[in-house]
């Protein structure tokens, strides 16, 4: 228990616990509007932005927002208007990201910068500050999601066929990519770029078969999201393993034990 | 009750060297249930689309009075295994939600449009998922009518239903759009079942090959019908 009188601690436990939430959101959006490795895309141009901020001297993380609420437009607009399926604008950007990530920082000349944190997330590094951020950025996401929210389910399920000469759907799906971009963003700090797809998806897996409505999928989502990051937590106190891959772990364990219990329990 | 509802002049739309449509004009009589039939590549989707905004790459013109409130359904596709949970009652939400821009519809509301096309209220809590074809397309007509459509377009609504209900869905289909008085346009290849229920058929056919088959299966077998458009 003395652990958790340490601020390191505790700033991680209130990072992690926004971060779960919101993972447990958003995450069945991401699955059924089958664009799953969106994520991975954002996390990705979150380095090229990273990138981008060590060149002009801002702080690293900060230069990750604007470059993926830029290019979550510009992914809308291209799916829009164009003719291009997501699987393959995501690679476009995933690879082009990087890409350029390692430009800049080769521009930058900063040979003791690592993207590391940011690929694998730094959640016992937390500051005040950037819990701060992490906050204000949740309440902007659950708030978009809450009043949007059967258009949003609409707009990521089946986005053409309801909407004859109504554009709500397209705009919303617009709110949704920055949304998205807003969580890969908090993402890339907390269980970091190339695992945040990890805590998007796994839950949502977990749950998917044992819920008949939305909602309670979300919530349910929620649940597994948070389990997985507290005792992802929990044990990366006591163990030299990197947090964020024991929070992955604990949710690829209980979406294990949930397939276990459904095959060997509930088989009739 | 002669006022038009949907006007189409000249409707032409081009693949490359190919017209999929070419110069297609019409008229749809407000409150009137016009089927759209036509072989395969005869171009309904793509003049469907057109009409619903899907597509704008096309030339000539149609008209719609900005007052009129479209709804759509196309085909229910066998359903998709890897689809998310759902419940009936979400379903109607979302549909209306995205429609109107409401952001709840009373319960009541959702029970009485399920009435209409005689499924109970209990249906509401049930996964969408788990529902039969023929279910899940009479939640789908319910949809529509939450949004109290002036127009409503079905594509293939009943493609993927079982023989057996379609009958029976149709005359639904019919029996809802003359209770409400809904101009409504109905593409099928179930030329047999949805010639009798409709006002007027209009024909889609391509003639680069010659050859005019539906119409004159249509013209032989229902000489009774009143206008029945055609494009060859």
């Amino acid at each position: 228990m003395e652990l958790f009188t340490y601020t390191f601690v505790q700033y991680a436990f209130f990072g992690g616990t926004a971060m779960a939430i919101l993972a447990g959101v958003l995450g069945p959006f991401v699955v059924q509007s089958k664009q799953s490795v969106a994520s991975d895309m954002f996390a990705h141009v979150a380095l090229a932005g990273i990138g981008g901020a060590l060149v002009l001297g801002f702080a690293p993380w900060w230069g990750a927002l604007p470059a993926l609420l830029i290019v979550s437009s510009l992914m809308w607009w291209l799916q829009d208007s164009h003719s291009y399926s997501p699987d393959s604008l995501a690679m476009f950007f995933l690879s082009g990201g990087l890409a350029l990530a390692l430009a800049f920082v080769h521009v930058a000349k900063n040979t003791t910068f690592s993207f590391e944190n940011y690929l694998f997330g730094s959640i016992l590094t937390l500051t005040k500050t950037d819990i701060v951020a992490i906050y204000i950025s949740a309440v902007i996401v659950i708030a978009l999601v809450w009043y949007f929210w059967y258009q949003l389910i609409g707009a990521t399920r089946e986005p053409i066929h309801i909407t004859p000469h109504n554009n709500t759907s397209k705009i919303v799906l617009l709110v949704y990519f920055w949304v998205l971009a807003l969580v890969v963003w908090i993402g890339i700090k907390t269980i970091g770029g190339l695992l945040i797809g990890a805590l998007l998806v796994i839950p949502v897996l977990t749950v998917c078969n044992w819920t008949s409505s939305f909602k309670t999928l979300v919530f349910g989502s929620v649940i597994v999201s948070l389990l997985s990051m507290i005792l992802g937590l929990l044990v990366a106190l006591f163990i030299d393993i990197p947090p964020s891959s024991l929070i992955v772990g604990m949710a690829i364990l209980l979406f294990i034990f949930q397939t276990l219990v459904k095959k060997f329990v509930f088989t009739s | 009750m002669n006022k038009k509802a949907i006007t189409a002049q000249n409707i032409s739309k081009k693949l490359g060297d190919r017209f999929i449509l070419s110069e297609v004009s019409f008229s749809i009589k407000k409150g009137s249930l016009v089927a759209l039939i036509g072989p395969n590549g005869a171009g309904k989707s793509t003049l469907v689309k057109i009409l619903l905004g899907l597509d704008k790459k096309y030339e000539g013109s149609f008209s719609i009075d900005q007052n009129e409130t479209i709804a759509y359904i196309s085909q229910q596709e066998s359903h998709d295994r890897f689809a998310l949970p759902i419940s009936v009652e979400e379903y109607l939400q979302v549909g209306v939600a995205t429609q109107l821009r409401k952001r709840k519809i009373k319960k009541e509301d959702m029970i009485a449009s399920l009435k209409h096309v005689e499924l109970p209220s209990k249906i509401l809590s049930q996964s969408f998922g788990t529902l039969s074809g023929g279910e899940r397309q009479r939640v789908a007509i319910a949809r529509a009518l939450m949004i109290e459509p002036t127009i409503l377009v079905l594509d293939e609504p009943l493609a993927a239903v079982d023989f057996g209900a379609r009958d029976g869905l149709y005359k639904l289909i019919r029996h809802l759009q003359q209770d409400h008085s809904i101009t409504t346009l109905l593409i099928s290849h179930d030329v047999q079942s949805i010639i009798p229920i409709s006002d007027e058929i209009l024909c889609l056919n391509q003639t680069i090959h010659g050859g005019c088959h539906p119409l004159a299966f249509i013209a032989g077998k229902y000489e009774s019908h009143q206008g029945v458009h055609h494009h060859c």
